[in-house]
């Protein structure tokens, strides 16, 4: 038998030779039957006679051959993979060094990648855990046409208006804060409860652990009082007890029923979380009138509405309010933020800005993974010349290489995985706890897929394109020239490639040095109080044993004569809101005696502060006096307010001694301004002056206050005196952590220093990179050419000159990747837009620095290997081919 | 079906048996069936590419692709190590259940009952 050579593919090719099989059996027999004497045509027919069924059998043999070709086809690819593998892996293990920096870059990149993508997609792929979550949108009013740019949260009957007028949701609820103190079930504590509406719990969708929720019946003036826990309040304070339902625990002294208990993975969409609830028990707009802003509203959009339409549902109900309330509603809009939005808003702007930067890290990564690749395809030129010749298609060899570079991705990519895992847990430390108390950050399984997806096409990205060039094998010259290779067009595609890392790189440092410019704006900003040299601690005298607030106040001034009694102090004063801390809270505000105006500001954020308080914390007295001792309980009603209060509320009037009232009813408080201090940036360098009052606290007292102290020598002599102090008046009351305030302002640019530090070393890591291509493509250029060298040496030409030959072929990709890297930043820069501060998308300063230092780095790492090449030894250059 | 006047497994043996010289293409198999057995068994011819596919999807054949003596491409089988050990595990099966078959048919009146 003489063979041939013969390839079944698939389907078609393997019905066909089953056809041909059976032909060939009826001609050979027919044949048979004409050497017996037959006319073709009968032995044709007695040839099919003979056969049988042809129809019949040729199909089931057909089935039977396609089958078996299938199989063998895919025996076969496994077996190809198994070679390729172990082929790649060993090709990898002979050069150690460039598979160990290839799979550190890659696990880099990979892993940054999938830490942030793990924050990314909880904080903003992940629906919030409620049923159909995209349908709840927070309710806030619209004050800007009023002159307040931020929104605003509802009045009791405003919210009653919208509720029953609306045609758009399928139902609102409102919300409040709520903080009673706990006796009676051991040490008293403060907790941290909410205020909600009967229907709170159905809007939101919410099931109960055990018992019931709290519902629109709790809800009436005349109901029990009833509670609803949290699950960690049931089990850290009640042991889990199930008992607890139907009895009564002790809230501010009275008895409160416990109705029920939340499942642990109810996250309530606040700031807080709260350890309890309870329902309003009064009718919405009963002893709290137009302009009373306390409620927090969230309602749920019937299917199918959108946005725009709840938006002008609500907003015609505003306009009619508008027209019969002027003086509290006229100008006030309705302002509706999708909960997810209002929830994730902030971190927005951030989490796309990190994730581009990774994602550039990555792509130059892989930019210079392919460039390594390109070099090291060029060194083996010998080896896939030989290979081919030996019968290795172009597609072989292609599929060799490929499976080698997606070998190194998936390798580099399973590093990267556990990177990104760890990675993952320090970033979530790092998101804002409103989002945390609602989303766990974690790698799930989307995150899984991603990291795999992003290994795959890192593998193809910087395998693909080397694959292809080494594929590429002219024969004959590669055997001839002894492999090494290095045409033109080489050469030409690694320069494209450093360029496109160069102009990537410079896009990442342009958007770090943006950050790092707005991050050191921000500390330059004059923030208009001590930002030094005190150091604060909370103290809380509960309700229970302190009924009469005048009460707590005495206790208090007895801590702060202690104090102040004490050498290792030297100023001691109390406030109960301090700078840079959560806790603020406002009230209207209304100018008496000035003419109504529209842009009037409707409320002030008030503080109550011990007398030398302003003067501990370096705030500016611009007119006015301080407060005195003699502001006190009983003496008439004194306040400071702040310069821009005092521009906004008395325009052109001079404030001293004018009267301000919280409302409209004479039996609210009334007080006279005696003051103006310079405005301060409360709530960080990076947010605007707000409207501020501060008032005596003995004549507004507080409970809970946050001491201040001036230490004599150190912090920690200090940190005693405030125990004892406090241990001396009341041993019942416990000491709180002391903060100094440098921490408190530190605080609030920790997360733009913390957006600056992320994209600093991502744009770090990728000037790395970047320059490490230019060093990689020169020093290639150089060995290249180190013949050509020793020629040009050998005929007299100047060193210098091969140096400026050489400088000049790296400039040039300098240049144009520099260039190209400018434009692409601008664009970028304004993606930026609201992680800036006193910076512009074009910033001269850092469109100037970023240019020259890559330029300079990378000119650098040209010179390095050019200087090499003037160096090169005529002689041995020449005598080595 | 074609070839049901066969004993079970028989064609399969003589398949085996056929290809047992050397490799053959389909029609040369059917040949060897005809003259061995004096057309002995006539089996529809056709029966036997089913058997044939059957065999090399057992792995006990595998094609090999060559020329014909009129220089036709054609699909060669021939036994594969794991065929010709089927092979002969089968032969001795064949003989004993002959020998058995044989001394069965030829032994002489049962004996009544005890």
């Amino acid at each position: 038998m003489k063979k041939t050579f013969h390839l079944s593919r698939g389907g078609d090719d393997a019905r066909d030779e089953v056809r041909k099989e059976i032909e060939l059996h009826l001609e050979l027999r027919a044949r048979e039957f004409e050497a017996q004497g037959m006319s073709p045509e009968a032995a044709r027919k007695a040839a099919l006679d003979a056969f049988g069924d042809r129809g019949a059998i040729e199909s089931e043999v057909k089935g039977m051959r396609v089958t078996t070709v299938r199989e063998r086809n895919r025996r076969d690819w496994f077996s190809e993979l198994r070679l390729d593998l172990r082929v790649a892996v060993r090709g990898l293990l002979r050069s150690p060094g460039f598979t160990i920096v290839a799979l550190l870059t890659l696990a880099l990149g990979i892993g940054a990648n999938t830490a942030i993508f793990s924050v990314l997609r909880s904080v903003l792929l992940r629906p919030l855990p409620y049923p159909d979550a995209d349908r709840l949108v927070q309710l806030w009013t619209d004050h800007r046409p009023r002159g307040r740019a931020e929104p605003e949260w509802l009045t009791p009957p405003d919210f009653a208006d919208w509720r029953s007028g609306n045609r758009t949701f399928t139902d609102m609820a409102a919300y409040q804060g709520w903080g009673p103190d706990l006796t009676g079930s051991g040490d008293p504590a403060s907790l941290d409860g909410a205020t909600v509406t009967g229907n709170y719990f159905n809007v939101l969708g919410a099931a109960p652990a055990l018992g019931r929720l709290i519902t629109m019946a709790d809800d009436d003036a005349g109901a029990e009082p009833v509670v609803l826990l949290s699950d960690a309040l049931w089990r850290t304070r009640f042991g889990a007890d199930p008992a607890i339902l139907g009895r009564a625990i002790a809230l501010n002294g009275e008895p409160w029923t416990v109705i029920g208990v939340l499942p642990a993975s109810f996250r309530p969409p606040l700031e807080s979380s709260p350890q309890l609830f309870r329902a309003m028990r009064r009718p919405a707009d009963s002893g709290c009138g137009r302009g009373c802003i306390v409620l927090r509203g969230i309602g749920r959009m019937k299917p199918g509405v959108t946005l725009q339409q709840a938006q002008a549902d609500l907003g015609a109900i505003a306009e009619r309010q508008a027209a019969e309330f002027p003086r509290t509603n006229d100008k006030v809009g309705v302002w509706l933020v999708p909960l997810h939005q209002q929830i994730t808003g902030t971190s927005r702007a951030a989490l796309l800005a990190l994730t581009g930067a990774v994602a550039f890290v990555l792509l130059i990564a892989c930019v210079n993974l392919a460039n390594l690749l390109l070099v090291r395809g060029a060194g083996r030129g010998r080896e896939f010349g030989v290979r081919a010749a030996l019968g290795a298609g172009r597609g072989r060899l292609l599929r060799q290489l490929l499976t080698e570079s997606t070998l190194l991705a998936v390798v580099g990519g399973g590093l990267g995985l556990l990177l990104g895992a760890t990675g993952s847990r320090i970033l979530a430390t790092l998101v804002p706890p409103s989002i945390r108390s609602i989303q766990d950050i974690r790698v799930d399984l989307p995150v899984l897929v991603f990291t795999a997806g992003v290994t795959l096409l890192s593998g193809l990205l910087f395998g693909l394109l080397p694959a292809l060039h080494a594929a590429r094998v002219d024969l004959m010259s590669t055997l001839k020239s002894g492999g090494r290779g290095g045409s033109g067009q080489d050469g030409a595609l690694r320069n494209g490639l450093v360029v496109a890392e160069l102009a990537f790189a410079v896009v990442l440092l342009v958007g770090a040095g943006l950050l790092l410019r707005s991050f050191l704006l921000m500390q330059q900003v004059e923030l208009g109080f001590r930002s030094q040299g005190v150091v604060t601690t909370a103290v809380f005298f509960p309700r229970a044993r302190y009924q009469e607030p005048p009460r707590a106040v005495a206790a208090i001034d007895a801590v702060l004569t202690r104090l102040r009694a004490n050498p290792e102090v030297r100023a001691a004063e109390a406030t109960d809101v301090l700078p840079m801390s959560a806790g603020d809270q406002d009230v209207t505000a209304i100018p008496v005696g000035m003419p109504a105006r529209n842009d009037a500001p409707g409320s002030i954020w008030y503080r109550s502060v011990t007398p030398g308080y302003l003067q501990l914390m370096q705030m500016r007295l611009v007119s006015g006096r301080h407060f005195t001792p003699e502001d006190r309980e009983g003496s008439a009603p004194v306040g400071i307010v702040n310069q821009e209060a005092a521009q906004r509320l008395w325009p052109g009037v001079n404030p001293i001694g004018r009267v301000l009232a919280t409302s409209d009813d004479p039996k609210d408080p009334r007080l006279t301004v005696v003051g103006v201090v310079a405005a301060a940036r409360h709530d960080g360098p990076n947010q605007p002056f707000k409207l501020e009052l501060f008032m005596p606290l003995g004549q507004f007292p507080s409970r809970a206050v946050n001491l201040v102290i001036e230490p004599s020598r150190d912090a920690p002599a200090a940190t005693a005196a405030f125990r004892r102090a406090i241990q001396e008046v009341d041993p019942l009351v416990p000491a709180s952590a002391v903060e100094p305030i440098e921490q408190l302002v530190g605080g609030a640019v920790a997360l733009p220093r913390l957006y600056a530090l992320l994209v600093g070393i991502f744009a770090g890591a990728a000037l790395l990179l970047a320059v490490l291509g230019v060093y990689g493509v020169m020093a290639h250029a150089v060995a290249q050419r180190q013949r050509e060298f020793g020629v040009r040496l050998a005929l007299g030409a100047a060193p210098s000159g091969i140096l400026r030959l050489l400088l000049w072929q790296g400039g040039k990709m300098v240049l144009l990747g520099t260039g190209i890297g400018l434009i692409a930043a601008f664009g970028a820069g304004q993606l930026l837009g609201a992680l800036l501060f006193g910076v512009g998308a074009f910033d001269l300063p850092t469109f100037t620095i970023v240019p020259i230092v890559l330029a300079g780095m990378a000119l650098l790492a040209s010179w390095l290997p050019a200087r090499r090449a003037m160096r090169v030894d005529p002689l041995v250059a020449i005598r080595e081919e | 079906m074609a070839g049901s006047d066969l004993y079970t497994g028989s064609l399969d043996l003589i398949i085996l048996k056929a290809l047992s010289w050397g490799p053959l293409h389909g029609y040369a198999v059917g040949r060897f069936i005809r003259t061995s057995t004096a057309d002995a068994l006539s089996v529809q011819e056709g029966a036997l590419y089913p058997a044939l596919h059957r065999l090399e999807r057992k792995g006990f054949l595998q094609e090999e692709w060559g020329l014909t003596d009129s220089n036709r491409e054609a699909k060669f089988y021939q036994l594969t190590p794991t065929g010709r050990k089927q092979l002969k595990s089968e032969l001795a099966r064949w003989h004993r259940y002959a020998q058995v078959m044989t001394a069965a048919l030829g032994a002489g009146r049962p004996q009544a009952a005890v």
